[in-house]
C-alpha cells in the first residue's frame, strides 16, 4: 500500500507531538508542589498541565501507530521530491509572503515612525507579489496604485487608531 | 412579558441614541469583511474588538454584533460569485450558489442566500430570548463537577464535529488550547506555570491576540499560498424573482433555522456545522435530491438560513455559560469580560436586562443586513474586485496593529505571528483551528473546575460521574469517543449496510 502525503505528513508530526507531550508532562512534574505553604495536594499547579500532557502523549502515540500501520514512515525524501517541493510556486509564494509579514513585524515595527514603516511594508508587498505572480516587474500604473495603497493605508491606520481610538502606536 | 418589554425598551433605546447608524455602518462592515476570501468574522469581530475597547459596553458589543451577523451573511457573496467561501460557513453555499451564478442567476441567488439569512437569524433570536434565561437558571445548579465535564465535553465535542473525516486532530488541536490557556499564572495560588522567568508569559498568552494571528495572519498565508480567483462576470439576474422563490421554502427554512441554532448552542461547533447540518437535513427530506449540488435553491436556502441561525444560537452558551457556542462567540466573549459584563449562569441576576438587550442587538443586526444585503447588491460586487496582493497586506497591518491595540504590549504581536505560523501548519496539517480556539478558552474553568472539585471531595472522584448532570456530560463525552473509533465506524457501517440489504426488494 502506497502512503499518502498526508500520512507522510501526521508521521513526522506525530512524532513533534509525542515528544511535545512529553516534555509538558515533564515540566507538569517538575512545577512547584507547595509543601512549605501546606496547601491542599489536589490544588498543585501542576495536575492539570500533567493530564494534558499525558493526553497528548496519548494522542501523538495513537496518531504516530495509525500512520506507521497506513506506511506513513517512508518518508520519500529524495533530492526530486525536495527540489521539488522548494520550486513549487505555492511554497515560494509563502516564503514571500513569511519574509515580508514577519520583516515588518519584527524589523520595522516599533523602529521606525508607525506610518514610514507600514508604507514601505505595504508597498513592498504589493509590488513584490505582483511581480511574482506576473514573472517580472509590474507596469508603472500597478506601481502607481502600489504606493497610493501603501500612502492612505500608512496615514489612514495611524489615522484612526491614535486619533480616533486613542492608541498609541510604536515608533 | 418582562423579556418582551426588556427587548422592546432596548430596542427604543438603540434608536433614541442614533445607535441605529453604529448598526448599518457596523454590518456593512462586517459584510464586507464576509464577502472577501481570506478575512472571516472572528478576525473581524477580534479586530473590532481592539478598536472599540474604550467604548461603552453597550455600544461596543452591539458593534461586534452587528459585524458578526454581517460577515456570517457576507461571505454567501463570494461564496456564489467566487465559489470560495467568504467564511467557512459559507462552504455549503457554494455548492449551490455558484452553479446557480454560472447560470446567469446570481442575483436570484443572492436573493435567496438573503432572505434564508434574515429567516434563520430571526428563527436564532426568538431561540436566544426563549433559551438563554432558562438555561441561565438551569445552570445555577451547576458546580466545579459539572463546569469540569462541560469544558471536557466541549472540547471533545468540537473536536469531533468540526473534524469528521478525523476526529483525533480536532481533539488534539482542543487538547493543545487547553494547554495554551495553561501558560501564565494559575488562578488558585498564582503560581506562573511555564513562564521560564518571563513577565510576558507569566502573565498569559491573550486570547484576542492569538485568535488575530489563527484567524487572520494564517488565512493571508493560506489565501496567498492557493491559486488566485476570478469573479463570475456577466448577468446578475433578478433580485426580486429570488425573494418570491424564497417564500416557497418556508419549511425548508424554518427547519434549518432549528437546526441552525442548535448546531450554534453546541460549544464551538458553530456556523460551518450549523450551515452543513441544514444542508444534510434539506438534502435528504427534499423532493428534488437530484438539484442539490446543480444549483438547487432548497440547497441554498438550507445553508444560507442554518449559518445565520447559528449566530444567535452560538450566543446562548456564551451568555449562559461562558462557553462559546463558536469561533467569533469566543471573541465576543473576551469583549464582554474587557467590558465588564459577566456572562454565565448569574447574567439573569447580575445583569438582568442584558440578555434582552442582546437580543434586540441581533434583531436590529439582522434586519439591517438584510435591508443592506438587497439594496447593495450591485456596489457590493466591487468589493470582490480587489487582488489578494493588494488587500492582504492591508489586512497584515491591521493584524499587527489589532494585537498591539489591546495592551499596547510587543509581546502580543510575537503571540499573534506564533499562532499565525502554527495555525498555518496545523491547517495545512488538516487540524482545525476552532476546537484550539475553545481550548483556550476553556482552560481556566477545566483547570480550576478540577481542582476545586478535588479539594470539595477531598480527592473523591465519585461525585464527578454520580451527580445527575456530571453523569449526562460525561456519558455523552464518552459516547462520542466510542462512535468515532474506527472499530465502531466499521461495525455500524456493516451493520447499516445489511440493514439496506435486508430491506431491499
Amino acid at each position: 500500500m502506497k502512503a499518502s502525503r498526508m500520512d507522510r505528513l501526521d508521521f513526522v508530526s506525530a512524532i513533534v507531538l509525542t515528544a511535545f507531550g512529553i516534555a509538558v508532562l515533564v515540566e507538569s512534574l517538575r512545577l512547584p508542589r507547595l509543601d512549605h505553604l501546606n496547601v491542599n495536594p489536589y490544588t498543585v499547579p501542576g495536575i492539570v498541565p500533567g493530564m494534558l500532557g499525558a493526553i497528548l502523549t496519548l494522542c501523538g502515540l495513537a496518531m504516530l501507530i495509525r500512520s506507521i500501520l497506513r506506511g506513513g514512515w517512508r518518508l520519500d525524501l529524495t533530492a526530486d521530491t525536495i527540489g521539488g517541493f522548494v520550486r513549487s510556486a505555492s511554497v515560494r509564494r509563502v516564503a514571500l509572503v513569511l519574509a515580508l509579514t514577519l520583516g515588518y513585524a519584527l524589523g520595522l515595527f516599533g523602529w521606525l515612525p508607525f506610518w514610514l514603516a507600514t508604507m514601505a511594508f505595504v508597498f513592498a508587498f504589493v509590488v513584490a507579489t505582483e511581480a511574482m505572480a506576473l514573472g517580472k516587474l509590474p507596469p508603472l500604473p500597478n506601481i502607481a496604485i502600489a504606493a497610493a495603497i501603501a500612502a492612505v493605508t500608512g496615514a489612514g491606520v495611524e489615522f484612526v487608531f491614535e486619533r480616533l481610538f486613542y492608541v498609541r502606536l510604536p515608533g | 412579558m418582562a423579556g418582551l418589554e426588556s427587548f422592546l425598551s432596548a430596542i427604543g433605546g438603540f434608536v433614541i441614541s442614533f445607535a441605529i447608524i453604529d448598526v448599518f455602518w457596523a454590518t456593512l462592515l462586517g459584510i464586507v469583511v464576509g464577502m472577501l476570501p481570506g478575512l472571516t468574522a472572528t478576525l473581524g469581530v477580534a479586530l473590532m474588538t481592539t478598536l472599540t475597547f474604550q467604548m461603552e459596553a453597550d455600544r461596543a458589543i452591539l458593534i461586534l454584533i452587528c459585524m458578526y451577523v454581517g460577515a456570517i451573511y457576507g461571505g454567501s457573496r463570494s461564496a456564489i460569485l467566487l465559489n470560495i467561501p467568504g467564511t467557512p460557513a459559507n462552504a455549503a453555499t457554494s455548492l449551490d450558489g455558484y452553479p446557480l451564478a454560472r447560470s446567469g442567476q446570481a442575483g436570484r441567488a443572492m436573493a435567496i442566500a438573503t432572505t434564508g439569512s434574515f429567516v434563520g437569524g430571526l428563527i436564532g433570536m426568538l431561540a436566544l430570548a426563549v433559551v438563554a434565561p432558562a438555561l441561565a437558571e438551569f445552570a445555577l445548579s451547576f458546580g466545579a463537577f459539572e463546569f469540569f465535564w462541560l469544558a471536557v465535553f466541549g472540547v471533545l465535542i468540537a473536536g469531533q464535529l468540526t473534524a469528521l473525516d478525523d476526529p483525533l486532530k480536532g481533539w488534539i488541536a482542543g487538547f493543545l488550547g487547553l494547554f495554551v490557556a495553561m501558560i501564565g499564572q494559575e488562578g488558585i495560588h498564582a503560581v506562573p506555570r511555564f513562564a521560564y522567568g518571563s513577565t510576558d508569559l507569566a502573565g498569559g498568552i491573550g486570547l484576542l491576540p492569538a485568535m488575530v494571528g489563527a484567524f487572520g495572519f494564517a488565512e493571508i498565508l493560506t489565501v496567498m499560498r492557493q491559486q488566485s480567483y476570478e469573479v463570475v462576470r456577466g448577468k446578475v439576474g433578478s433580485i426580486w424573482t429570488g425573494i418570491r422563490q424564497a417564500v416557497r421554502y418556508r419549511i425548508t427554512a424554518i427547519r434549518s433555522g432549528l437546526i441552525g441554532t442548535f448546531m450554534g448552542l453546541v460549544p464551538g461547533v458553530g456556523e460551518d456545522m450549523g450551515a452543513w447540518a441544514s444542508y444534510a437535513a434539506a438534502r435528504q427530506t427534499s423532493r428534488e435530491k437530484n438539484q442539490f449540488g446543480k444549483g438547487s435553491v432548497e440547497g441554498l436556502m438550507a445553508a444560507e438560513t442554518g449559518n445565520n441561525a447559528a449566530v444567535p444560537g452560538a450566543l446562548i452558551p456564551v451568555l449562559t455559560l461562558a462557553v462559546p457556542g463558536s469561533a467569533p462567540a469566543a471573541v465576543l466573549l473576551a469583549a464582554m469580560i474587557i467590558h465588564g459584563i459577566r456572562p454565565g449562569p448569574l447574567i439573569m441576576i447580575e445583569f438582568p436586562d442584558f440578555v434582552f438587550s442582546v437580543v434586540a442587538m441581533v434583531f436590529l443586526a439582522t434586519c439591517a443586513m438584510f435591508v443592506l444585503g438587497l439594496l447593495l447588491t450591485r456596489p457590493l460586487l466591487l468589493v470582490l474586485r480587489v487582488t489578494r496582493e493588494r488587500l492582504m497586506p492591508v489586512i497584515f497591518v491591521l493584524c499587527t496593529v489589532g494585537a498591539f491595540a489591546i495592551a499596547s504590549r510587543t509581546f502580543d504581536v510575537w503571540v499573534m505571528l506564533v499562532f499565525g505560523v502554527l495555525g498555518f501548519i496545523l491547517r495545512e496539517l488538516k487540524y482545525p483551528m476552532a476546537p484550539l480556539i475553545l481550548g483556550i478558552v476553556l482552560g481556566d474553568i477545566l483547570d480550576k473546575s478540577l481542582r476545586r472539585g478535588l479539594v470539595l471531595t477531598d480527592g473523591d472522584l465519585t461525585p464527578f460521574f454520580t451527580r445527575p448532570i456530571s453523569i449526562v456530560l460525561f456519558g455523552s463525552a464518552l459516547l462520542f469517543i466510542i462512535l468515532s473509533m474506527p472499530g465502531t465506524r466499521r461495525l455500524m457501517a456493516r451493520m447499516l449496510g445489511g440493514r439496506r440489504d435486508g430491506d431491499g426488494p
